[in-house]
């Protein structure tokens, strides 16, 4: 009888799990128990090959696998190691030496046919659950290593190949331990996967992918085909804040059960950017299939979530959105399983003007009729417009700009002027639980949001010429407070609103 | 029944009434008069419930039908080539008079054609001319939509009965048209669809009922060209809008133009052209009229100087201004706000007319 113990996944949390061996004189064969899938089940052939290329041979004898606790669902390959230890233990094949203390270790991770050990998925919320547990020492296949190389106070022992751990066990090899990188020398490494410095021309769409960046505002760009919009969006993440320790665990967590994680690379530095194809399900989206399984709002956690061709998304796609969009969290509730996904990101879609997409270029002329663009206009429903502050035009680029050498500013500069924003914002919401001008609510724009009065008489005169909504006004406000800490006044004056009115596209004339 | 069969009946038996009891009494004359198609048409349809039900609808919508040789058929119709038999009308009747303009144009207009024809159509409208179109989307819901602004008289003339409203867009439209007394004619009667052919054929009436036909944005290849032709066969002056010769939506403009049709900038220039002037100083511009404002701050006053030329998108006015994006977007406001300038679609601005 051997018992180790190894951790499984659910939602984001890994859980503990006792792996139990025993074996007895009777017919030989190998029963895994305690609510195992397929895949675990499966793994007793993949332990037997592994076992056996790395030079043991197990005796021909009845041997029994629990999983405790047994009333959970047990899922993935990653029991394949503690299994197989177990059954050499149990068998007797295998004795530690010196006697280990088996209760302070932790094992997962595949095995192949040929007794080498795969990565798996979910190793970092496995090693944060034994760190919680008080585990010491935790052995995971070599490929996980760099993902949780930033868990302090823990013994991470990162394996190729069984033989290596069963050498260890017999105290004929030491393990070389995992280095400890820290967050801080991660972050150093971050590189915007589009620089700013690439978008030549832009220079309103530039200016307003700042403004979004700065008080963490959704934005909706309408532009003609081929205008850049995609870039812009791109360039997004590399503009943000960088994110925090916290804010990185979360979001490596997530991606860390979806297995999205590059090889090779320690906890997530640079902001998530998810860009789901139009044809998405709700619950490729949002999350879900039978195991609750993480959608693109979770995986954009902390970074953005980029919609092109927002109303070719299906209409319960799109409406689906907006929990996630106010409450930064999603449930995703199964009949074998719920689980609670954090999602807060910046929305950022675009979309273009018609159907055709030429509406208003003057480089082509559109062939949509008015009745074509409004349908095509009101695919996108008024309540998820409402969460959305900015929407800006996006002109296209003439040719003669693109070839232009001047360089653009990089995105550097532009994250630098964002970052001044946010503290200051930081400091502003300090213990409201809030931590940028996109979050407030409508009490709060009250309070913090008031205008000057020469800003406010501005804002109703705008209200008033260009037929603004109530709602427009309130969103003007929000951006408006933006514009303001992004030139670090206090006070938001007239040119501020000014500013933010132009931001406000679909709420112009000409759209209705 | 086509319109001219009609007529020959009307003309053989002198009235509506004579023709009705012609058909009671099987009148022999009839199957000289009108092919057998027809004359099997008239008895198989024309059964006395359907008239009645036919009644029914007009009386419930409040449609009145005006025939050809009716004393108060508009005396214009009688002139043009093939007019129509029988017109259906709902609304106010004096929308008929002597000065009337069509204002005609492409269903898929450019934004600019929409507003100088929106314009053009409150200038007639506040200078008591009678604005008719065609109730379509594009030039003629804004020549509608203009008129009205005007508070002058418009006239819709449809292609389908007038129980029901084509497009459906138009709906609002339409109804506004009815509220500030103007006029919706059909010849077709109640009950039938709005089909293809019937446009072109209705433009006929629309040009009938003018006396000059306005042109504001067409293609070579259009409908409106049509319209042009009905004109020209009647003889009816046609003036047309210089648009932008380098869109191709004006390009019918411009070939037109060069055939000889009749330049205009402002409604003054029609009115000037027709002697319809009695009042010169009647004719305001436009009521946004911005030729006196002056520019606050030397922002204003570099962008208002940029956009003296013509419209220019956001990022040319970057680049001709030299100012930075945040405060060109917050002095594009601030002119907004004051009416100086308008928005067009595509990120462009421009100095109001």
């Amino acid at each position: 009888m051997a018992s180790l113990l190894s951790f499984g996944v659910t939602g984001v949390n890994g859980y503990q799990v006792h792996v139990e061996v025993f074996g007895t004189e009777s017919m030989p064969g190998i029963e895994i128990i305690g609510l195992p899938d397929a895949s675990v089940k499966e793994s007793k052939d993949r332990v037997n090959a592994a076992i056996i290329n790395s030079g043991k041979q197990m005796n021909p004898r009845r041997i029994t696998v629990n999983l405790a606790p047994a009333d959970t669902k047990k899922e993935g390959p990653c029991f394949d190691l503690p299994i197989a230890v177990g059954m050499m233990i149990a068998d007797g094949i295998l004795i530690p030496d010196p006697p280990t203390d088996l209760k302070s270790v932790a094992l997962f991770g595949e095995l192949s046919l040929d007794g080498s050990v795969q990565p798996i998925n979910g190793a970092l919320p496995m090693v944060i659950s034994a760190k919680e547990n008080g585990i010491s020492t935790v052995i995971l296949p070599e490929k996980n290593a760099c993902e949780v190389s930033c868990i302090q106070d823990i013994r991470i022992l990162p394996v190729s190949h069984l033989r290596q751990v069963i050498a260890w066990f017999e105290g004929k090899m030491e393990l070389a331990e995992q280095k400890q990188v820290s967050f801080e020398a991660l972050k150093n490494e971050a590189v915007p996967v589009v620089d700013m410095a690439q978008i030549k021309g832009q220079k309103g769409a530039r200016r307003a992918v700042e403004v979004a960046a700065a008080g963490g505002h959704n934005m909706l760009m309408i532009g003609v085909p081929g205008s850049g919009k995609t870039m812009l969006a791109r360039c997004i993440p590399g503009i943000l804040p960088p994110m925090t320790f916290e804010e990185s665990l979360e979001t490596t967590r997530i991606h860390s059960i979806c297995g999205k994680l590059q090889a090779g690379k320690g906890l997530m530095v640079n902001r998530p950017f998810c860009a789901p194809h139009h044809n998405a399900s709700v619950a490729s989206l949002i999350g879900g299939g039978q195991d609750a399984k993480p959608g693109e709002v979770s995986l954009a956690h902390n970074g953005v979530l980029f919609l092109d061709e927002l109303p070719e998304f299906s209409r319960s796609a799109l409406e689906a959105l907006r929990q996630p969009l106010e409450d930064g969290i999603v449930s995703v509730a199964r009949v074998r399983r719920q689980a609670q996904y954090q999602s807060s990101f910046m929305l950022v879609a675009a979309m273009n003007p018609c159907p055709c997409g030429f509406y208003g270029s003057n480089r082509r002329t559109c062939r949509c009729t008015p009745p074509e663009i409004r349908r095509y206009l009101d695919r996108v429903s008024g309540p998820l417009l409402d969460r959305i502050d900015l929407q800006i035009e996006v002109d296209s680029v003439p040719i003669n700009e693109i070839n232009d050498s001047e360089p653009s500013e990089s995105s550097a500069v532009v994250a630098a002027r964002v970052r001044k924003a946010r503290e200051i914002q930081l400091k502003r919401y300090e213990g409201t639980g809030k931590y940028c001008n996109a979050q407030l609510t409508n009490a709060e724009v009250k309070q913090f949001c008031t205008p000057d009065a020469e800003g406010t008489a501005l804002l109703n005169a705008a209200v008033d010429s260009l037929h603004l909504s109530m709602r427009a006004y309130q969103r003007i406000l929000k951006v408006a407070r933006t514009i303001a800490d992004l030139a670090g006044e206090e006070t938001i004056s007239s040119a501020h609103i000014a500013e933010a009115v132009q931001y406000r596209e679909l709420d112009q004339k000409y759209w209705r | 029944m086509p319109a001219s069969a009609v007529r020959k009946l009307l003309d053989y038996y002198g009235s509506s009434e004579a023709c009705h009891e012609a058909v009671c009494r099987n009148d022999d004359g009839l199957k000289e008069l009108i092919s057998q198609r027809f004359y099997q048409l008239l008895y198989s349809t024309g059964t006395k419930e359907n008239l009645e039900k036919l009644q029914k609808v007009m009386d419930r919508h409040g449609i009145r039908s005006l025939v050809f040789t009716d004393p108060g058929f508009p005396s214009s119709l009688h002139e043009i080539h093939d007019p129509p038999a029988i017109l259906f009308m709902q609304g106010n009747k004096e929308c008929l008079r002597d000065r009337s303009l069509a204002i005609v144009g492409s269903r898929t207009a450019s934004y600019t054609g929409q507003k100088a024809a929106g314009r053009l159509a409150e200038d007639l409208g506040r200078h008591g001319i009678t604005v008719i179109s065609g109730l379509a989307c594009g030039i003629d819901a804004a020549a509608h939509r203009g008129c009205l602004d005007g508070k002058g008289l418009t006239i819709a003339v449809v292609g389908n009965g007038l129980d029901r409203v084509y497009p459906a867009d138009n709906l609002g439209l339409h109804d506004d048209i009815l509220k500030n007394g103007g006029l919706i004619i059909s010849e077709y009667a109640p009950g039938e669809k709005a089909l293809g052919w019937h446009f072109p054929v209705r433009n006929r009436i629309i040009v009938g009922l003018s006396r000059a036909l306005i042109l504001m944005e067409a293609r070579i290849r259009s409908g409106s060209m049509t319209s042009v032709n009905h004109a020209l066969e009647q003889g009816k002056d046609v003036f047309v809008y210089p648009g932008d010769p380098a869109s191709d939506c004006f390009e019918g403009n411009h070939q037109l133009l060069r055939e000889g049709g009749l330049y205009f900038t402002s409604a003054n220039d029609i009115l000037e052209d027709l002697h319809w002037l009695d009042n010169p100083s009647a004719v305001r511009q436009n009521s946004d009229c911005v030729q006196g404002y002056k520019p606050s701050t030397p922002e204003e006053k570099t962008l208002m100087n940029a956009l003296k030329p013509g419209a220019l998108s956001f990022e040319q006015l970057i680049a001709c201004t030299g100012l930075n994006p945040s405060v060109l977007m917050s002095t594009l406001t601030i002119l907004q706000i004051r009416g100086v300038i308008e928005a067009l679609p595509g990120k462009q601005y421009q100095i109001k007319h």
